[in-house]
């Protein structure tokens, strides 16, 4: 792994990140407007709206922990993607494993939660500690699939998991029950409906993005475009055999998170209490069966 | 005379200097140099803790045959070099503005600035002769030591409740005490070859010479006295209030290190010298049920438990004190699982949690140095008054809550790797919950603290003066330099693990190396510090530049924002939770610990009333039955 290599690691990574996470939001907006008989945005939407937020003359800073916090949210996901494995470029991504990205994954919120609580806003605040809540409902079962997964193929290396998965067969096969579990825990990480409540419009004035407006919002869109990504390609690379190829990596990343934006326009939201109650029940369950199959 | 010998002499000249001059300015100045000069010391001492050399002092004493002597070994080092450290930064904190204050405030009330000054370094020196004891009885006389300084520590408020506290304190200090005097009667009555030794060797003897029963009350003695002082489940209730209580750079202190001498003993005489095997072989009930099990169980409640009572607190430093209680599980945790990444994770925690609950302490002292409350429903928005003091406090709870890239999230690293490799699902969500948990509850803390809404009674506190600053600052560069390159101390720790007979880890500067996955922190925090220095180059080049707006300039919906309008959100911070585990608090071991405490002073009140009573009948009675009834049963055994 020479230099010039892990130079364009550090670049591609998070850029083909951003772009595919583009894609994702449109491809988002696009099942819910087919849901409801819209036509939907056209293409070039996801950049439109940036372009828009970044460009916007007035930006409201509420101090420097706000512009941090935002800072966080974007750098710790690039830090993220970077340690993702993917088609032809997982040298770096094999000095950390699959315990360092999903404690990496905290840190975004953790930034944004600093942001957030910088800006005064008792709406902002409630917001957090509903969203740190469900972070606390949906990481149970998500561990517990991660444990599963990491006995399993006997590594905690993404990069070995995947070539576990193209030497044998895929983890969804030889793990039904965990790999149900994981999408069900993914509905609550990438907070869609029915596990929406902490960034909802219609409750407390939007929670935690009440002060967030400009490039501020422009980063928190870019976040997510993120958060889109890492949730299809860790999921495919933990039970879908990753990909030899970008061709055959995509699709599955698309698949993934084509099936939670798909449940949660059908549904309204629970209650946070209920949230914790659902997620520490149901997927909780089906991993611990899952469990006693592979231990 | 070696090095040892030097360091004893040099802790017994900083005690009497202390002592003396304790009342006397010049004693500012000179207290924190000879925590110093024991940092200097020990750094000499550094090939015991590179080469797992061992030193003996010179220093020893005969007592009715017994020979009681002090070494210093790899593991001995290690804990000394937390504790001497520790130490030095609370004395630095408050040798200065802090102790003025302290005086003005308290001296004459209760609370004596000599006092504490005497209490620190009496700490210090009885945790150093503990560490050093080279036999059973030298770690008693060590253990007793360590008990009445922190008492004497934590008396110095003024306040009912550190008093109540302290008292508790003690008394459970003492029960701990009268087990380990009783596992120690044991011992040297077991003695395989009668010759009433009290090495640390005999403990092996001994256990194999017994049967299952004698074995497990024994083992359980033990852990009775050392679980009290580390506040393992059941024993956790006495120490968070005490802790709390105790004067600030005191709590930083004792936060940080006093209860992990709980550790070190459980280290040398669980670990080292019952070791493994006959951990498995008592099995208890059901076979697949051992004393390894039961004690990462225990362990395992004892991150969870805790933890999530902290989350429930809102004073301060009482949710610090509460994590330090749950953080002790983690270090169990990783050791009983006997392998080289658990164990050295396990160890490691011990360090890396020293550093940031003393950071974390601190950073609260400084809070309330200004503002005068630990109340976490009293403060609020000083970010923008004590920005230093906000970054001690980010970098010591990113190490608390063990997210990377600070020192905590090695520790925690390599003990869930273990769990994974050892193929224990349940301890590994247990594990992972005590993390969640420990998330929510400090970003309560600093949210509570630094961010939200700035009271108006604090629009003109400044930041805390440099002699404050300094050790916090120092400490918090220890979580993120240990963090960023835990090889600088994991040689330490391999040398721990050949010292105490466990396998070693295979470790270079930036984590551990491991076949099936390993951790390099060189490259995740640089990934990391990447990745917040693309994210900050895309916030501060794209878009137009930001303005600032006064925290009032907000969205209210409608209404306007001033300062009499108190709309910080604070108080019950996560009711969605607690509606849903509120129930779950039952305060069983609070419910545990009254009823033996009832009946202890309904059973002491009766011999009371007993002596007490002027009726003589009555005790004559009673002495005649118990003469009959001796009688009576002699002379069954010589019918028979």
């Amino acid at each position: 792994m020479n230099g010039l290599h892990i130079l364009s690691e550090l670049l591609l990574m998070p850029l083909i990140a951003f772009v595919v996470g583009l894609m994702m939001v449109l491809m988002m907006r696009k099942i819910s407007a087919r849901i409801q008989r819209r036509i939907g945005p056209p293409f070039f939407q996801p950049i439109y709206d940036i372009v828009k937020l970044y460009g916007k003359d007035t930006q409201i800073s509420h101090g420097l922990i706000h512009d941090i916090g935002i800072i966080m949210a974007v750098g710790g996901y690039i830090g993220a993607e970077i340690l993702l494995p993917v088609p032809g470029m997982e040298g770096i991504a094999d000095k950390g494993g699959i315990i360092t990205l999903s404690y990496f994954l905290m840190i975004p919120s953790l930034g944004m939660a600093l942001g957030v609580g910088q800006c005064a806003n008792p709406n902002g605040s409630i917001g957090i500690s509903r969203a740190l809540t469900s972070m606390l409902a949906y990481d149970v079962p998500f561990i517990i699939v991660v444990f599963g997964a990491a006995w399993h193929y006997q590594s905690t290396s993404l990069v070995g998991m995947i070539e576990y998965q193209q030497m044998n067969s895929w983890g969804i096969v030889e793990m039904p029950f965990l790999a149900t579990a994981g999408l069900f825990a993914l509905q609550g990480m990438l907070g869609k409906q029915p596990f929406e409540i902490y960034i909802a419009p219609a409750e407390i004035a939007t929670g935690p993005m009440v002060e967030m407006s400009g490039k501020y919002m422009g980063g928190l869109f870019v976040m997510q475009t993120f958060q889109l990504y890492t949730a299809g390609v860790l999921y495919a690379s933990l039970f879908l055999g990753g990909g030899e190829s970008w061709l055959s990596l995509l699709p599955k990343a698309f698949l993934v998170v084509a099936i939670p934006m798909s449940i949660a326009f059908m549904f309204p939201r629970y209650k946070t209490e209920d949230v914790i109650r659902i997620l520490w029940k149901w997927p909780v369950m089906l991993a611990l069966i899952g469990l006693a199959f592979i231990l | 005379m070696n090095l040892l010998d030097q360091f004893f002499i040099l802790i017994a000249v900083a005690l009497l200097s202390i002592t003396v001059l304790r009342n006397f300015r010049i004693n500012d100045k000179m207290a924190p140099l000879w925590y110093g000069l024991m940092v200097v010391m020990l750094v000499r001492m550094a090939a015991v803790a590179y080469d797992g050399a061992t030193l003996t002092s010179a220093f020893n004493i005969e007592i009715l045959g017994f020979n009681m002597h002090w070494q210093f070994n790899a593991l001995s080092w290690f804990f000394a070099i937390i504790t001497v450290v520790a130490a030095l930064a609370s004395a630095i904190f408050m040798s200065g503005d802090w102790g003025r204050q302290y005086r003005e405030l308290y001296e004459g009330q209760g609370g004596n600035y000599g006092l504490l000054q005497l209490a620190l370094i009496l700490n210090v020196a009885s945790m150093l002769l503990l560490l050093a004891s080279g036999d059973l009885l030298s770690l008693f006389i060590g253990w007793e030591f360590v008990s009445w300084a922190s008492f004497l520590m934590m008396v110095l408020m003024p306040s009912k409740t550190a008093k109540k506290a302290a008292v508790k304190y003690v008394v459970y200090a003492m029960f701990g005490a009268m087990a380990l005097l009783a596992a120690l009667a044991i011992i040297y009555s077991n003695s395989v070859s009668f010759s009433g030794s009290l090495e640390f060797e005999q403990i092996t003897q001994v256990f194999a010479g017994m049967d299952k029963g004698p074995q497990f009350s024994l083992a359980l003695l033990f852990f009775i006295a050392f679980a009290i002082k580390m506040g393992l489940l059941p024993f956790h209730l006495w120490q968070a209030v005490a802790y709390a209580e105790t004067p600030g750079p005191g709590a930083a202190f004792l936060g940080a290190i006093s209860s992990r001498m709980g550790l070190f003993a459980m280290i040398i005489v669980i670990i080292q010298f019952i070791g493994l095997g006959h951990l498995q072989g008592m099995s208890i009930g059901l076979p697949f049920i051992n004393m390894q099990t039961l004690l990462a169980w225990i362990a395992a409640l004892t991150t969870i438990i805790p933890t999530y009572i902290a989350l429930q607190q809102h004073d301060a430093k009482r949710l610090l004190a509460w994590h330090g209680v749950g953080q002790g599980g983690y270090m169990l945790l990783g050791l009983i699982m006997f392998d080289s990444i658990g164990s050295a994770g396990g160890l490691m925690h011990v360090l890396n949690h020293a550093s940031y609950q003393a950071a974390l302490f601190l950073t609260v002292v400084a809070v309330v140095y200004r503002t005068g409350t630990s109340d976490l429903n009293k403060l609020g928005g000083l970010v923008t008054q004590m920005p230093l003091s906000f970054l001690v406090m980010l970098i010591g709870i990113i190490g608390l809550a063990g997210l990377p890239p600070m020192n905590g999230f090695v520790s925690k690293w390599m003990v869930y790797r273990s769990l994974l490799l050892n193929g224990e699902p349940l301890l590994f969500v247990a594990a992972v919950l005590g993390t969640l948990g420990t998330i929510l509850s400090v970003y309560k803390l600093i949210h509570n603290t630094f961010l939200g809404q700035l009271r108006v009674e604090h629009q003109n506190i400044r930041e805390v003066p440099w002699s404050m600053m300094v050790p916090m600052l120092g400490l918090s560069a220890i979580v993120f330099i240990t963090g960023f390159m835990p090889g600088l101390i994991l040689p330490w720790i391999a040398s721990v693990q050949e010292t105490i007979g466990l396998p070693v880890i295979i470790h270079h500067l930036g984590g551990i190396e491991y076949a099936k996955g390993g951790l390099d922190m060189i490259w995740v925090s640089g990934i990391l510090f990447y990745g917040f220095g693309v994210g900050a180059l895309i916030f501060y080049f794209l878009g137009s530049k930001a303005k600032r707006v006064h925290q009032y300039d907000n969205y209210a919906g409608g209404h306007f924002l001033s300062a009499d309008v108190k709309y910080h959100y604070s108080n019950n911070f996560y009711p969605g939770l607690m509606h849903l585990i509120g129930d779950w608090y039952r305060g069983s071991f609070k419910w545990m610990e009254q009823v033996i405490v009832s009946a202890l002073s309904f059973v002491s009140k009766l011999f009371e009333n007993m002596y007490r009573s002027r009726q003589p009948v009555m005790l004559l009675v009673i002495v005649v039955v118990v003469a009959l009834f001796s009688i009576y049963k002699n002379t069954a055994g010589v019918s028979s």
